[in-house]
């Protein structure tokens, strides 16, 4: 079996997925994740619908895709031990290591603030980019499409400033 | 914390949106997707901001493409319904900035940090912890918050400025995004890691 698929298969493969997934064959409703994480959080550090409005808002839309990400988990687990072969534990990705350094515990600080800024920021928005850019921009949402550009713009910008290429 | 469990499947069964089964399913095939293209390495994503790989934009906008004519179709001969989500400029705004920041710094979006941890990236799997606790300061200040969400203006599409002529509208956006994908170079960030273990 092939490592990895090209990008075009890829793209047609996911299609192939939201067709269905958004089709009354399927569930009727569009991909998406970040409500689920929010959900799972809530789930963890036990915040029951009664006492916080905000788990009463996602209570249902949360649990589908809490329940989606358990099946996200395993499909990524499944091919990366059967498929690709490429599960091993590590901590630091490569280009990190290029680009910032090589201290495990400043890539753990900081995966922890980007982690938390990619939920938080996800909540504010009403949703990640699998929501508002792959299911919103399909749709052709104008929320979509604000997301997108804002999102992937600050990207550009921060990723400019925190990844300086070293001096040779 | 067991009875919760129970609870968010019951709740997911009580959905007209697909059984459970189908449900853990769609998201099988979500994580492999998104494993088998590679693009829950960091690399990928936060290769593509700093424009040293373009995999993440050409899968993305053939994804989009494809789906947006698609989607038409079905809606249009009612086998599906849009639901698109309410345009909130506030919160849009602030939170495409910080997710933005998020996304460049860990490198991956929120379903596929999740398929990371299963390719055992233990950095991803603080990045899971950190955005529980970004859920969680949501949750709890949501009174808060909610005050700067707004102005909402409604859930709107594209389509919608243009009464007539909307499945020209969907194709020529979708014919421009294919075109693009097409037409961005190849730059792809060979990762050492991988080269190594594809010799062994």
């Amino acid at each position: 079996m092939p490592r990895s698929i090209p990008w075009w298969l890829g793209g047609l493969l996911m299609a192939l997925l939201f067709y269905y997934t958004f089709s009354t064959w399927g569930a009727n409703r569009p991909i998406g994740a970040s409500t689920g994480m929010s959900y799972f959080a809530n789930l963890i550090f036990d915040l029951d619908t009664e006492q916080y409005e905000y788990a009463a808002i996602i209570e249902k839309s949360g649990a589908w895709e809490a329940v989606m990400l358990i099946g996200v988990f395993f499909g990524g687990l499944f091919m990366s031990t059967v498929v690709t072969k490429t599960f091993h534990l590590s901590y630091i990705p490569t280009l990190w290591k290029e680009r910032k350094n090589t201290s495990i515990p400043s890539r753990m600080v900081w995966s922890f603030i980007a982690g938390f800024l990619l939920i938080f920021g996800a909540r504010l928005a009403g949703g990640c980019n699998a929501g508002h850019i792959l299911s919103g921009g399909s749709q052709l949402a104008v929320s979509g499409i604000i997301f997108a550009v804002v999102a992937l713009g600050t990207g550009m910008i921060t990723g400019r400033f925190f990844y300086k290429k070293r001096k040779k | 914390m067991i009875d919760d469990i129970i609870k968010m499947f019951d709740v997911v069964s009580g959905q007209e949106h697909g059984s459970i089964v189908k449900v853990l399913l769609i998201g099988f095939a979500f994580g492999a997707i998104i494993l088998y293209s590679r693009l829950d390495k960091f690399e990928k994503m936060a290769g593509f901001m700093i424009f040293e790989d373009t995999l993440v934009p050409r899968m993305a906008m053939t994804t989009v493409a494809l789906s947006s004519v698609g989607f038409y179709f079905l809606v249009e001969s009612g086998y599906a319904t849009y639901n698109i989500k309410p345009t909130m400029l506030g919160g849009l705004i602030i939170g495409g900035i910080l997710f933005g920041i998020g996304l460049v710094i860990l490198g991956k979006c929120p379903s596929a940090f999740l398929v990371s941890v299963s390719e055992g990236r233990l950095d991803a799997l603080v990045g899971v912890i950190g955005g529980m606790f970004g859920g969680y300061v949501f949750t709890i200040g949501y009174p808060y918050i909610q005050q700067i969400l707004g102005p909402d203006l409604g859930k709107i599409r594209v389509p919608d400025f243009f009464t007539e002529h909307s499945l020209l509208i969907v194709f020529t956006l979708s014919g421009i995004l294919l075109t693009i994908a097409f037409l961005l170079p190849t730059i792809e960030y060979e990762d050492p890691a991988d080269i190594n273990e594809k010799n062994k």
